[in-house]
């Protein structure tokens, strides 16, 4: 798994290439985190590379969506590939999670 | 048809045993959506051992085994970690708000939701053994 991260605007975009699972979601985890210590609450997860996730992934989401909205912000998630979708719905996060097709929507909803 | 694989119950094995659940599908025919969630089911009982079994022991084995048999796959995963029975996994909440919902606890949820049948059966002598099995459509029959 690789993460690049990218500002636009107040929003940090952080893109994930790979598979998300126990040996790679703590690092995922800890670059959400790093964001949030480092003031950025508004957040995009941009799932479009993401061709598997476990439930250690779910974990990575449900803690970073509770760190950013305690403090006002959100985390979103763009282009989530319909593998990813299934363990999402499974799991009742689509409930919870806002989902955008891609980046530019995500960011754009953040600003609306 | 029947596989067998072995790897140390280390995180960076699982990469490898999504690999070898991914090829036994492929080889036996099985269709996407199903290969699936059988890779996933067996990446979670498998980050269950490495996380819990041999939690704050030296890492041991995990194996599996991989039938295609007919109109069913059985996959076995034996390790020598903790027992734990799957029936021992709370039910979780998949309907609260964000706020009140609680991180984790979804791995054998997940399981239960891509295979039909799930045994587990602990013995002394040879360790823990789980059984998953998965009722399947052949993509090429």
């Amino acid at each position: 798994m690789e993460i690049l991260t990218e500002q636009r605007g107040p929003v940090m975009v952080i893109s994930i290439v790979g598979s998300v699972d126990g040996m790679t979601a703590p690092t995922l985890t800890g670059s959400f985190r790093a964001q949030v210590t480092g003031g950025y609450i508004h957040i995009v997860g941009d799932f479009a590379r993401v061709e598997y996730t476990s439930s250690a992934g779910l974990r990575a989401l449900l803690e970073t969506v509770k760190e950013t909205r305690q403090q006002g912000g959100d985390l979103r998630l763009a282009g989530v590939q319909p593998e990813v979708l299934r363990v999402l719905e499974l799991s009742g996060f689509t409930h919870i999670l806002k989902l955008f097709p891609d980046i530019e929507s995500a960011v754009a909803s953040f600003s609306a | 048809m029947r596989r067998e694989f072995e790897r140390a119950a280390l995180p960076a094995s699982l990469q490898a045993i999504r690999d070898f659940v991914e090829d036994a599908c492929r080889q036996a025919g099985v269709e996407k959506a199903a290969a699936h969630g059988l890779v996933l089911a067996v990446d979670e009982a498998c980050a269950n051992i490495v996380e819990h079994g041999y939690a704050g022991r030296k890492p041991g084995p995990i194996g599996i085994s991989f039938d295609a048999e007919a109109g069913r796959i059985v996959m076995t995963i034996t390790d020598r970690g903790r027992a734990f029975d799957p029936k021992d996994a709370p039910v979780p909440d998949l309907h609260s708000g964000w706020r009140e919902r609680r991180v984790g606890g979804l791995g054998w949820h997940l399981v239960r939701q891509f295979v039909d049948e799930i045994h587990y059966d602990p013995d002394a002598r040879n360790g823990n053994r789980l059984t998953l099995v998965k009722a399947i459509g052949r993509s090429e029959e």
